[in-house]
């Protein structure tokens, strides 16, 4: 893949948690390994499952290309910016401007509605109220959520928290959408359903979408699914072109 | 700015039960500084109306050289054209009027025994008008139209201690202007009993021409001067001042509050006391409410991860938390303003009474004064208070490790 068109590329990644007191520790094995020389290259518009048992690194890996966790070792570069290096304002910048979030418990403002959940990322932009309105209206009609714009989160089933999610992710135009178990909390149709809708966009909008998942059946229209087990790539496959891992 | 207010208003009420705890908090902190400082309210109120109507009145003059005057020969520094004085004072507005005063000592003796005196000497009529009282415990006032006996008041201490009574006689020395001792024998007319026993054991009160007769000067050494309200004292003093500059001899104004020691000295104690109470508050809310807020922030702790996941700034995080305790403490304010004039209401109504204070004999009543000044700094102190107690939880909200906070359950 040419490093120009590349939106994610992790290099020889290593993520070491300490068993005890926080301190990271290679005498004596106090530390587990989470990830362990991982490398990967993503492109824009690609749809990427990242697979694999519990405790296989799949959030560890999601964490570090969202910019919300550090590499122990190894660097990863973010739509060319290279975020081992950023300061925690500008990694911050960083998730603000280019990076949507959808996660497993969904996560949403109990206190916001569903539109003013999506309103949230753009607020934090400091995007004009006008132009709010407008993105906020395309995104959630772009869900099919626009008649459930004025409810609060605890009004809505499962499978309408996760779209608006995905509403509050995608609104604010990111370069990439991590989501970490999306499907985790929600029952075989609504999780088959947000993949669909996942892809969907990006299809229609070009997004890069990257989530992890250990849920077979939900790989089945997957492009590139990459396999972890025990911290490493177990297999990077293509399933409609073939093997990378 | 409008939606990040909003969120912070809404998670105000995000666990009803412990906002409406938090808020009875406040709200108890706030109605009680309002019921206890509006209670001192009234009885500084009260001794301010009493001290000022037991003859101190709203202002007083004096000549500048009065207060480097000889104790013994009193008038040398006294009030020259008193007359024209008090004519021009009595022509500004809101005076009621103005009494003259000679504040005199000397000796009083029953033909055995003798014993110092504090003498004032008044204008009954011009007192009497002003609404001046003196707490006759025994006999009468003095008469405003005197016939040839010298009428005087004494303390009771005096009385007790000359074995005087009613209806008996004394004599009365003094020095006059020219330094020579006079006396004149007076007629105890009425005891009095003013509260004190230092000022029972030396009190002798005569009439304004009995006294220029025995200290043979036709000064006064001061003018009293009362006023329609109280309220206005500042007001005629400004007024005043320039008018005194005038006169020939140089003047002084003082006003009530500078003359007012005892009033000074309860005020003092009281406020002391309710400045005490104040910072019990204030640490009492402080206290409770970084428990509360640190609860708050525990189970949020997802929430805020997320948010700073999103890219929320940490500043913003720290504003949020502030923003919701401000908030909180406004409305426990209003919750303590609104309970505690109810409760002042409900109180006064009741027409409660305390019982006397020491040496007194009649039960204080029990009101509550509805003070705009304290309604603000009551409310500015709880809400500066939570506003201090959501820095630490503000702060350790802000720091979170987002992923840790992510996964946290």
């Amino acid at each position: 893949m040419d490093e120009r068109q590349e939106l994610v590329n992790v290099k020889a990644v290593c993520r070491r948690f300490s068993l005890d007191d926080g301190q990271v520790r290679h005498v004596g094995h106090s530390f587990v390994n989470a990830l362990d020389h991982i490398s990967l290259r993503i492109a824009p518009r690609e749809f990427l499952a990242i697979s694999g048992p519990s405790g296989s690194g799949k959030s560890t890996l999601l964490n570090l290309i969202g910019c919300i966790d550090k590499p122990s070792e190894g660097s990863i570069h973010v739509d060319g910016v290279d975020t081992s290096t950023l300061q925690p304002a500008a990694m911050s910048a960083l998730r603000r401007e280019r990076i949507g979030f959808v996660f497993q418990t969904f996560n949403l403002i109990p206190v916001f509605t569903a539109e003013e959940n999506v309103e949230y990322p753009l607020l934090i932009q400091k995007i004009g109220a006008r132009e709010r309105r407008r993105r906020v209206a395309e995104a959630l009609d772009g869900v099919g959520l626009s008649a459930r714009a004025h409810s609060r989160p605890d009004l809505l089933s499962g499978g309408e928290r996760q779209r608006v999610a995905v509403a509050r992710a995608i609104v604010h135009r990111p370069a990439l959408v991590l989501a970490d178990e999306p499907t985790a909390n929600l029952d075989t149709k609504n999780a088959t359903q947000l993949i669909a809708l996942m892809r969907d966009l990006n299809l229609r909008l070009g997004l890069t979408f990257i989530f992890s998942t250990h849920d077979a059946r939900l790989l089945e229209h997957t492009p590139r699914i990459v396999r972890l087990c025990d911290g490493q790539i177990e297999s990077d496959t293509h399933p409609e072109g073939g093997s990378n891992g | 700015m409008g939606k990040f207010l909003l969120l912070a208003f809404r998670n105000v009420f995000r666990n009803r039960r412990r906002t409406l705890m938090t808020l009875l908090m406040v709200g108890g902190g706030v109605a009680g500084l309002l019921l206890v400082g509006g209670f001192f309210a009234f009885m500084f109120r009260g001794l301010r109306e009493s001290t000022i109507n037991n003859g101190l009145g709203h202002l007083q003059i004096f000549t500048a050289e009065h207060f480097n005057r000889d104790e013994v020969r009193v008038l040398d520094t006294g009030i020259d054209n008193w007359r024209q004085v008090a004519a021009t004072v009595k022509t500004g507005g809101h005076v009621r009027g103005v009494a003259p005063r000679i504040e005199f000592y000397g000796m009083l003796s029953n033909g055995v025994k003798s014993s110092v005196f504090m003498g004032s000497a008044v204008d009954p009529e011009a007192e009497t008008s002003l609404g001046f009282s003196t707490r006759l415990a025994n006999g009468r006032n003095l008469s405003s139209k005197p016939g040839d006996e010298v009428e005087a008041l004494i303390g009771a201490g005096v009385a007790r201690s000359m074995n005087v009574k009613v209806g008996d006689g004394l004599t009365l020395l003094a020095v006059t202007s020219d330094g020579a001792l006079n006396g004149i024998d007076i007629q105890v007319v009425g005891i009095v009993r003013t509260g004190i026993k230092e000022m029972d054991d030396r009190y002798l009160r005569i009439t304004l021409p009995s006294a220029q007769r025995l200290l043979q000067s036709d000064r006064v050494t001061n003018l009293v001067v009362g006023l329609d309200n109280t309220e206005n004292t500042d007001m005629v003093a400004a007024e005043l001042a320039p008018q005194l500059s005038g006169l020939p001899q140089k003047m002084v104004l003082k006003k009530w509050i500078d003359l007012a020691a005892y009033y000074n000295q309860v005020h003092t104690l009281f406020s002391a006391i309710f400045i005490f109470l104040g910072v019990i508050v204030f640490f009492m809310v402080l206290m409770s409410s970084v428990n509360t807020l640190l609860m708050a922030m525990f189970e949020r702790t997802r929430e805020i991860g997320t948010m700073l996941a999103m890219g929320t700034p940490r500043i913003w995080i720290v504003a949020l938390f502030m923003v919701e305790a401000t908030l909180t403490g406004i409305l426990g304010a209003i919750v303590g303003v609104v309970g505690g004039n109810l409760l002042g209401a409900l109180l006064n109504a009741s027409d409660l009474h305390m019982p006397p204070p020491p040496g007194g004999t009649v039960d204080l009543p029990f009101r509550v004064l509805h003070q705009p000044s304290l309604m603000i700094g009551a409310s500015i102190l709880v809400v500066v208070s939570l506003a201090l107690a959501s820095i630490l939880p503000a702060i350790r909200a802000s720091r979170l490790e987002i992923a840790e906070a992510l996964a946290h359950v």
